[in-house]
């Protein structure tokens, strides 16, 4: 099976849910392959997990006033700040038969492809169940997975140049959360590629294109126009609308 | 009344819960950062304690979203039936206090 590899390029929040969810409906009816991709978020955003309240979650009144986005995601897991020079993205849209049965399994191999790309750049990453991977204990990224008819969507980021002060301008982070982990600020648990290695942000996509194309066949690739129009219908239809974005 | 109530679930993620009740549980609403597919299914879990007695026991209340879970194919990742029936009656105690005050 050859798989279709998108470079990566700068890419707003409604758009990038748009795309995933495009590509899975191609993907699933056969007109795409399997496809990786690659982006940063330009401008930045906050994107939330699936079951998490905006509102709780987020400073929405310090996002507007940084001309940072805000979008509720189709995968669980928490709220990410994406900073649009500070991370890589990525997204890999497969049918199910491609990966590992278990979602927990599948979770450990697409890390590895991350886990692959930071070992090539000098960086010892250990994925940590259930959807985190570390280096020294710390998370370097974070990863969520759904699975709808048969075709898994996986996205995550790894934490390059974080602007930390600005992580917690904008996301309103609980005591609750950090509570079992034994330490006083969410800064100890979190680290970044340039805390290892001196590679530019570039460099760090190289370098992950390089841990998720391994022992595959593929080809470098775009979206078809089909998907592009699609992208955009689902951006402004759902992922712009508060509908969507305050339903919890 | 009205209560709320979160917990980190050891080794697990965060469960959130609103819930309106009086003898009765009328409507619960469950926020996280946990996973559960497929997602749409969420409100099957929140569905099956609506018109549930709020003092039935937590046991019992775990059971009845395991049920659920089952009977809809959802599989929970980083909560469990446990930890959204205990969160769901520590909302109805800490509701039950701030009505009292």
């Amino acid at each position: 099976m050859e798989w279709r590899v998108i470079k990566l390029r700068p890419i707003g929040a409604y758009m990038n849910m748009g795309i995933d969810e495009a590509v899975m409906e191609s993907v699933r009816d056969g007109r795409a392959d399997p496809t990786i991709r690659f982006y940063t978020w330009n401008p930045s955003a906050v994107s939330i997990g699936r079951f998490q309240s905006m509102r709780e979650e987020v400073n929405i009144g310090r996002c507007k006033e940084l001309g940072v986005d805000c979008v509720r995601r189709i995968t669980g897991g928490g709220a990410v700040y994406h900073d649009r020079n500070g991370e890589v993205t990525y997204s890999v849209i497969a049918p199910e038969r491609l990966l590992p049965k278990g979602i927990r399994e599948s979770y450990r191999e697409i890390c590895g492809w991350v886990i692959s790309g930071l070992a090539s750049i000098g960086i010892r990453a250990e994925f940590a169940p259930i959807n985190d991977i570390t280096v020294n204990g710390k998370k370097i990224s974070g990863n969520a997975q759904t699975r709808k008819d048969g075709i898994v969507l996986q996205h995550g980021t790894i934490l390059y140049d974080l602007d930390i002060k600005a992580m917690f301008g904008v996301l309103n982070v609980s005591r609750e959360k950090i509570s079992d982990k034994a330490i006083k600020s969410v800064e100890e648990r979190v680290t970044r590629v340039l805390d290892y290695s001196s590679v530019s942000q570039n460099g760090l996509y190289l370098a992950l294109l390089s841990g998720f194309v391994r022992n595959k066949e593929y080809k470098m690739g775009e979206l078809t126009a089909d998907e592009a129009s699609r992208s955009e219908e689902l951006a402004g239809s759902v992922y712009r609308s508060d509908q969507w974005n305050f339903s919890r | 009344m009205e209560g709320s109530a979160k917990q980190k679930v050891p080794g697990g993620k965060l469960i959130s819960v609103r819930i309106s009740f009086d003898t009765l549980i009328s409507r619960v609403e469950i926020t996280g950062d946990f996973f559960l597919h497929p997602e749409e299914a969420l409100s099957c879990i929140e569905g099956s304690m609506a018109g549930v007695k709020a003092d039935e026991p937590e046991q019992e209340m775990a059971a009845r979203v395991r049920s659920a879970a089952e009977s809809h194919g959802i599989e929970m990742i980083g909560i469990t039936p446990e930890a959204v029936a205990s969160t769901v009656k520590m909302a109805i105690r800490n509701g039950m206090e701030s009505n009292k005050a």
